[in-house]
């Protein structure tokens, strides 16, 4: 059987996914990248080896996410997507109508427009990452509540507080400053939560025309709350897919079938023997210019496989 | 020899073969700053007030790595370049804030150049800058003319050949022929960049982002060319009259490109530049109508090159899986 893995690392959580021919999901992993992306893809591959089927023959395999360069190098994929292309693709799958996809995942946030199966046009998050999976996470620690219970505690709420939206540091004081005041924690994180989507809003969605049907994936998909408060903003029907969280690996796997079926090309991929492989990751600082570059560079047994980081491209040729 | 020095910053990349030509009859010699780097950025930074613009900021960096290396610095005050056009706030008081922030900085010569005062105002202020090099009145009309003819030669050479303003540069001021851009054999697709020249040209302040284009398989249309006549007649189609004289290029080439259908057009800007943020919606608007993919970018002082990179792929890629070009 031919199948396919996606690899989206993400700035917050790691995701993996193993795609039939059909696109049906045979084996897939959602981990905490905590800081630490070599090895959370190493664990990552680990995992979905326990669970693949034995007659699975792995035929592409494509990264995607923050630190899809970084993956790409070492499972060498054969594929290295942005996200954006790898989402609206897993998208206009699981909701073949879909013309409008929001996507909030840990550190950005994006909008992308279909129209007749067509990407056509999308928007991402600036100058900042407010009002994302991160900062949710971090007010629901300070309020010392589970994130998985956020989206409970918001759909309690019968008088949400209205919170500033524009900025997590403003929204953080406006959200003590409530809370001393005596209003329920229900309706201060529905506020939270009304703030985030209007901040997407005027932000990511400005100017961008939003049409039914609507797809909401990336973690934050998971909070009842902010799906409520898409809901009430924009009043349309919110479609969550099966696997919001993995939509990203599930594009990416997708778009390798397609590659690969182009291509006719045999895989690169080194196998799952990865995670046996001792990466190492350092930087240096490059002295050739006044600029004075951080590159960073990752090497296996010796031997440099990328660097990334300068202003110029002198240390990104690596002989192979 | 007095030394004249110019940054290489802000309006550099559309007057300077002008300037060399005009103080090197003079008989000055001309010092340019180094290319952009982080050491004149950081320069910049240090002194500038926070809400100028990066370009200003890296402008005022690059006029104090010049300290000490001329005599006197060349900062003109581009005021307007037409009837009822004017240029930003910032590049008016470009002169005044140098001198304000940099104290240490050699004598500035800062003619004002502002047509919407007249011809006769305009020659008074270059004969009077003309005049700390020379007391002779034939010789600074001499400098005039070759300035002049530099500066159509220069203008000629980008649209007439296709290339950038550095290209020309290159060419016109150091004799190099041997072109580096658009070696890009076989285009997948045509992508039109519009924005400031201080801004596409800057390669530290934009991250290498047109060579990064090229690199994804697009051939790149700039600003500079489409012949001079084409930007006006385009821009003046669009918003009848402009009010801000180096906006005519922007929405002038935005238009001009739309019209000729190319495959996809960027608007690379930087953050907090209020002309832009006016004038460059009248393209994303028109680009809308005409079904042309269209991207916005706001640059600041990011060193991290990653989310610019997401946003110019996934822009690719829409245009090719519209197109069902695949790869």
């Amino acid at each position: 059987m031919k199948t396919y893995l996606g690899i989206d690392v993400g700035s917050v959580t790691t995701k993996l996914a193993l795609l039939d021919e059909s696109n049906e999901i045979l084996a897939s992993t959602y981990l905490q990248t905590q800081g630490n992306p070599v090895d959370m893809i190493k664990q990552g591959l680990e995992e979905v080896k326990k669970q693949i089927p034995l007659e699975a023959e792995i035929c592409g395999v494509a990264t995607t996410g923050s630190g899809r360069a970084l993956a790409g190098v070492m499972v060498s994929a054969d594929l290295v997507k942005n996200e954006i292309t790898a989402h609206a693709v897993a998208a206009m799958h699981c909701v073949p109508e879909v013309q409008t996809v929001f996507e909030i995942g840990g550190q950005d946030s994006k909008i992308i427009i279909i129209r007749d199966g067509v990407v056509i046009d999308f928007g991402m998050n600036s100058v900042c990452a407010a009002g994302t999976g991160s900062f949710l996470e971090h007010q629901a620690e300070r309020l010392n509540i589970k994130i998985e219970d956020f989206g409970e505690y918001a759909l309690r709420s019968k008088n949400p507080a209205r919170i500033a939206g524009r900025c997590t540091v403003f929204a953080e004081s406006d959200m003590i400053h409530k809370q001393q005041m005596g209003y329920p924690i229900d309706d201060i994180i529905y506020g939270l939560s009304q703030a985030l989507v209007r901040n997407y809003l005027n932000n990511v969605a400005l100017g961008k025309e939003i049409r039914p049907k609507l797809v909401f994936q990336g973690g934050v998909a998971f909070n009842k709350g902010i799906i409520k408060a898409i809901n009430e903003t924009f009043h349309t029907e919110v479609y969550v897919p099966p696997h919001n969280e993995l939509m990203g690996a599930i594009g990416a796997a997708m778009l390798v079938r397609e590659e690969m079926k182009n291509d006719g090309h045999r895989t690169k991929f080194k196998g799952f023997g990865v995670s046996q492989i001792e990466f190492q990751v350092s930087s240096f600082i490059c002295k050739a210019c006044p600029n004075l570059c951080e590159i960073s560079q990752i090497s296996a047994n010796g031997k440099v496989l990328a660097r990334w980081g300068g202003r110029c491209d002198m240390w990104e040729r690596v002989e192979k | 020899m007095i030394r004249v020095g110019i940054p290489q910053a802000l309006l550099y990349y559309q007057y300077f073969p002008m300037w060399k030509a005009f103080f090197g009859t003079l008989g000055a010699e001309v010092v340019v700053s180094a290319p952009t780097n982080k050491t004149i950025l950081n320069l910049g930074v240090s002194r500038a007030v926070a809400d100028t613009c990066l370009p200003v900021k890296i402008f005022l960096g690059h006029v104090i790595s010049l300290i000490q290396k001329c005599d006197c610095i060349f900062v003109p005050a581009v005021t307007s370049l037409g009837k009822k056009t004017y240029n930003c706030s910032k590049i008016i008081g470009l002169p005044n804030m140098t001198r304000a922030l940099i104290p240490e900085c050699p004598i500035i010569f800062d003619p004002e150049i502002n047509l919407e005062k007249g011809r006769y105002y305009l020659y008074q202020n270059i004969y009077k800058l003309g005049r700390n090099f020379t007391s002779n009145p034939f010789k600074i009309k001499e400098a005039v003319e070759d300035a002049w003819k530099s500066n159509l030669a220069y203008q000629n050479k980008m649209s007439d050949k296709g290339i950038t303003p550095l290209e020309a540069i290159d060419r016109a001021c150091q004799g190099k022929q041997q072109s580096t851009f658009d070696s890009n054999p076989a285009p997948l697709l045509t992508v039109a960049v519009i924005g400031h020249p201080y801004v596409i040209y800057d390669d530290y302040l934009n991250h290498r982002m047109i060579s990064r284009l090229q690199a994804m398989g697009a051939k790149i249309l700039l600003p500079e060319m489409v012949p001079r006549s084409a930007l006006d007649a385009a821009a003046r189609r669009l918003v009848g009259e402009p009010h801000w004289s180096f906006e005519i290029d922007i929405i002038g080439a935005g238009e001009y490109y739309l019209e000729n259908k190319v495959d996809g057009l960027i608007n690379l800007s930087v953050f907090g530049c209020g002309p832009d943020s006016m004038m460059v919606s009248f393209v994303e608007h028109r680009a809308k109508e005409l079904k042309i993919p269209f991207l916005h970018l706001s640059l600041d002082e990011h060193t991290s090159e990653g989310g610019l990179v997401t946003r110019l792929e996934a822009f690719l890629d829409m245009i090719k899986r519209r197109q069902r070009i695949w790869v």
